[in-house]
């Protein structure tokens, strides 16, 4: 069956006074019915980019998508009209912000922010918007919810809040949902209970999910696939299982080794990678992670690699590990 | 230990970037700010050399000469009593920068150390300096003014004090602000973990950190300062003649408004010049000095 | 094991919540720190774990002095520093030095990284001249930055670069004690791996011991010897590094070691995820009893009438839980 969503070779650049920042360069995944992708990265690797790239909420003039197709259930999103796009949004395929303080309105109580997608995309009134805010509130777990649709964002904690954007992310029912480190400004305990609602609420309704983190356990506890991102490209993707027990990426097996484990015994040191991620305006030529990689080759320097399989189901971009076909040492 | 690669980085390329350098090649990109730096320092160097540039005197009368058009004789014609408007612009310039600049100075001198003490101290000697300070803003300027002319005399000396004793609340207000939220960042908290105490941290933290800010609003006031004088001498209760004042000639000018109208614009052009260069100055100088660096 | 070099006792911090404009009268009191009692040993690192609003940020500070803790004692030396005076501190505060969370505000944007790194040495005094520049770069090479750097200014640095700086600045008057306050959580994964070894290499080269004030278990436990765990201004459990997550004792513990996701889909896929009701309480208004009853999925009858004792409840673990007889009142 055909993917829910094709990301296919997006390439987002942002026009600045310092040059062009080509945040996302030559980006593909895909997104089936039901499942949960993870894309993962570090601050400046274009993961978040690419997913506001496919709601097209990248902010013009200064960025662009300047190539590329994203298909949304065989139609193109990058073909569709400002009107036709916001029909998408909230409806299709909704979004879950890290700042929940941020990307809620201050002014506007929770019940309201909840029924505005419905009143704009279902034709609803406001009453029965308000009804339908009061039980989404419950199915997020939100105590009280006929009287908290009346509270504004501010008389809400952190981890409500989020639970709110839950709550307004799915009013629609959505196909797909990307949460963009939806957790990171969240207390562990907390992360846990809003991680374990997402879950259960994709399971229910069905729907996908593009979990975006740089959290490598989130990722191995909720996502069936993975796409490994540095400066702009995906480097690595596969099966999580596959990825994470077998990197073909010497970026993702660095990732790997620099994280301490709670369930192994303590290692005498951590292996990080050496080096400061690129800029994104002076990419070097060739291999983008080449300065940082302890197995470089000359043919790194030259030429960068593409994503090939190396394994059934199992991409990398990696000169070497396509040579060698076998996978690197978590150290 | 790891050293080899984690100090390549961005650090190498770029020649070393001074803070005060980088806002100076920032404020010279911008041309309003740049155009009013140059018209000030322009204006000032004729007003300083203002006895090279005309013979006339600013009190020198020609009553043979009243009220003439510009003219080769007179580049901007004659007042009321034949003196010489050019010459009386370039005296009075004299007048509005030196009060410009030397309210500044009071402003300053009293604004700064109560608004530092007031933010750096917090509790009852900020309330304490704070209600003061809403006191003084609640007075009416001009009624303490007169006030102080009364009190202290006319000269251009106590005008100075009285207009700087005015607007002193503002710089105040701003230091203790910014001092009351650069004392809480983390560098600050590092300090007096090293065992930094009161005087040493706000000397070398706090009012470094504000200079920006303080620096901008100084040069906002300027305009303010000179057009407060102005106003004081068009009503009368500025300097008093015959110290050359630019609202002197507008008040004289006032007289003959519909038949030598010139009188009024010459001097009023001259303020509005003036204080909008202070202004794209302050503008320029603000963005200059924008903390956000580039990186 | 090794001397004492730290002792905590009973230390409490409370924050008056007042209402009046002129007359300020004291409603109520935020109970961020709430009766807590430790030791540091010698070149050891003592982790202190825990979730917002638990205290330990705070709780750091008192120890250090920059909050003037409401009541218990700080011991270093033989002195309760509670007792000194602030000119009476900076003489102490050589030898205690910090480590901050946000490698972007705790270092003065107009200083140079020279001064920067010179500034613990020029309060004290210590040296001037070449001796004083020499000095510093030779901090500088101990963390790993190249001389030239010297020069730079900290928005020429990245973030990683910037808390080596921090790092070198702590280190300049060879303090006995660092307390590290969440020093890699505002950093990228890879370059908290760097910082980590960093801080490790450095206390096997001088011996320096360290609170380790972080959210993140998993580097808590890798960095530590001991931990502390807290919730709400009280310590729920103390332990060894190992005896952590093979036998963590309080439920709080326990909810907090499972909610952390290990990067291992195998070994995720069998866990099982305690998830805990609830938000954190306000520590304005901090539950009867023990203060994590509300949340307890192990909570009985007089867990909310009784305040749980902190006790050894076998080898040198520390547990504050009515399931434990030790901790009976």
């Amino acid at each position: 069956m055909a993917p829910l969503l094709e990301v296919r070779n997006i390439k987002t650049y942002f026009y600045t006074q310092d040059g062009v920042v080509k945040a996302v360069d030559g980006v593909s995944y895909d997104v089936n019915r039901g499942e949960t992708i993870a894309l993962v990265g570090e601050s400046g690797c274009g993961k978040t980019v690419s997913a506001l790239s496919i709601l097209r909420l990248v902010g013009e003039p200064a960025g662009k998508i300047v190539a590329g197709e994203i298909l949304f259930d065989g139609i193109d999103l990058l073909k569709l009209s400002k009107e036709e796009m916001r029909k998408m949004r909230g409806a299709k395929i909704s979004i879950i912000f890290q700042e929940p303080l941020t990307s809620l309105n201050p002014v506007l109580t929770i019940g309201r922010q909840i029924s505005e997608g419905m009143e704009f995309h279902k034709n609803m009134s406001p009453s029965e918007g308000m009804e339908e805010a009061t039980r989404l509130l419950k199915m997020v777990g939100i105590p009280h919810p006929d009287r908290r649709i009346h509270d504004y964002p501010h008389q809400f904690s952190g981890g409500m809040r989020q639970r709110a954007m839950i709550a307004i992310a799915i009013a629609c029912q959505p196909q797909l949902i990307i949460a963009d480190e939806p957790t990171t400004v969240v207390d562990v305990t907390i992360q846990a209970q809003l991680l374990e609602l997402i879950r259960n609420i994709t399971k229910e309704l069905n729907t996908s999910l593009i979990l975006i983190t740089h959290n490598l356990g989130i990722v191995a506890r909720y996502a069936q696939r993975v796409f490994v991102m540095y400066a702009g490209n995906i480097v690595e993707h596969g099966k999580a299982l596959d990825v994470y027990h077998a990197p073909y990426h010497p970026y993702t097996a660095g990732l790997l080794g620099s994280v301490p484990r709670l369930d192994e015994p303590r290692k005498a040191r951590l292996q990080p990678i050496e080096g400061q991620p690129p800029d994104l305006i002076a990419l070097p030529v060739g291999c983008s992670f080449q300065a940082r990689c302890a197995y470089s080759v000359p043919q790194c320097l030259k030429e960068k690699p593409r994503l090939l399989e190396v394994a059934p189901n199992h991409y990398a971009a990696c000169w070497v590990s396509q040579k060698e076909l076998k996978p690197w040492q978590i150290l | 230990m790891a050293i080899n690669k984690s100090n390549i980085a961005n650090v190498n390329q770029r020649p070393v970037h001074t803070l005060w350098g980088d806002a100076w090649f920032r404020l010279r990109k911008n041309k309003l700010a740049m155009a009013g730096g140059i018209f000030i320092i322009l204006l000032s160097l004729a007003a300083i050399f203002a006895p090279f540039i005309t013979h006339y005197g600013f009190a020198q009368q020609d009553l043979t000469a009243i009220l003439q058009g510009p003219s080769a004789k007179h580049w901007l014609g004659t007042d009321g009593l034949g003196r010489d408007t050019f010459a009386r612009l370039l005296y009075g310039a004299r007048t509005s920068l030196a009060v410009g600049i030397f309210t500044q100075v009071i402003v300053v001198g009293i604004g700064l150390p109560i608004g530092a003490v007031a933010g750096y101290a917090g509790g009852s000697l900020d309330n304490i300096l704070m209600r003061f300070v809403d006191v003084m803003y609640s007075f009416p300027s001009i009624l303490l003014i007169i006030l102080m002319k009364a009190i202290l005399g006319g000269g251009i000396y106590q005008l100075f004090f009285a207009i700087g004793l005015v607007s002193w609340v503002d710089i105040a207000r701003l230091v203790r602000g910014q001092i009351m939220s650069i004392k809480s960042r983390d560098y600050v908290a590092a300090a007096r973990a090293m065992g930094g105490m009161g005087p040493y941290i706000t000397e070398r933290h706090l009012l470094p950190n504000s200079l920006g800010p303080i620096i901008v609003t100084v040069t906002f006031s300027v305009p303010q300062a000179i057009f407060a004088e102005a106003t004081l001498s068009f009503m009368g209760i500025g300097v008093r003649p015959p110290t050359p004042s630019w609202g002197t000639m507008i008040n004289d000018g006032y007289a003959v408004l519909f038949s030598s109208w010139y009188q009024v614009l010459f001097p009023a052009l001259a303020i509005a010049l003036l204080m909008i260069s202070f202004t794209f100055l302050g503008d320029g100088l603000r963005d200059a000095l924008d903390p956000k660096m580039r990186h | 094991m090794a001397d004492i070099i730290i002792e905590v006792n009973n230390l409490a911090k409370y924050f008056p919540v007042t209402r009046g404009l002129l007359r300020r009268q004291k409603i109520a009191d935020v109970k961020a720190v709430d009766g807590v009692s430790f030791a540091i040993h010698k070149g050891e690192t003592l982790g202190l774990v825990g979730e917002s609003g638990c205290g330990k940020t705070t709780l750091g500070k008192c120890i250090l002095q920059l909050i003037r803790p409401t009541s218990g004692e700080v011991i270093f030396e033989g002195r309760d520093l509670c007792e000194l005076t602030d000119k009476e501190l900076v003489p102490v505060r050589a030898k205690l030095q910090m480590i901050f969370q946000d490698p972007y505000d705790s270092l003065d944007p107009r200083f140079t990284a020279m001064e920067i790194i010179g500034e613990p040495l020029r309060i004290h005094h210590i040296s001037k001249g070449k001796e004083y520049s020499d000095h510093v770069l030779e901090l500088l090479n101990l963390v790993g930055l190249a001389p030239y750097m010297a020069q730079r200014y900290p928005h020429e640095f990245s973030g990683g670069q910037r808390q080596r700086l921090g790092i070198a600045r702590a280190l300049a008057l060879q303090p006995q004690f660092i307390m590290c306050d969440e020093p890699i959580s505002a950093l990228d994964v890879s370059i908290q791996a760097q910082i980590i070894n960093l801080l490790d290499d450095l206390q096997q080269k001088f011996g320096v011991s360290y609170l380790f004030i972080s959210h993140d278990l998993s580097v808590v436990r890798h960095l530590s010897d001991r931990v502390v765990v807290m919730y709400l201004g009280k310590v729920m459990e103390i332990s060894n590094r190992d005896e952590l997550y093979k036998n963590p004792l309080h439920p709080y513990t326990q909810a907090l070691l499972s909610a952390v996701p290990i990067p291992d889909p195998v070994v995720e896929m069998k866990r099982q995820v305690i998830v805990l009701q609830g938000e954190v309480p306000s520590p304005m208004n901090p539950p009867s009893g023990c203060v994590f009853h509300p949340r307890c999925y192990r909570a009985f009858g007089d867990c909310s009438q009784v305040v749980p004792l902190l006790a050894d409840a076998g080898g040198g673990h520390q547990v504050a839980c009515l399931l434990y007889e030790t901790s009976r009142p």
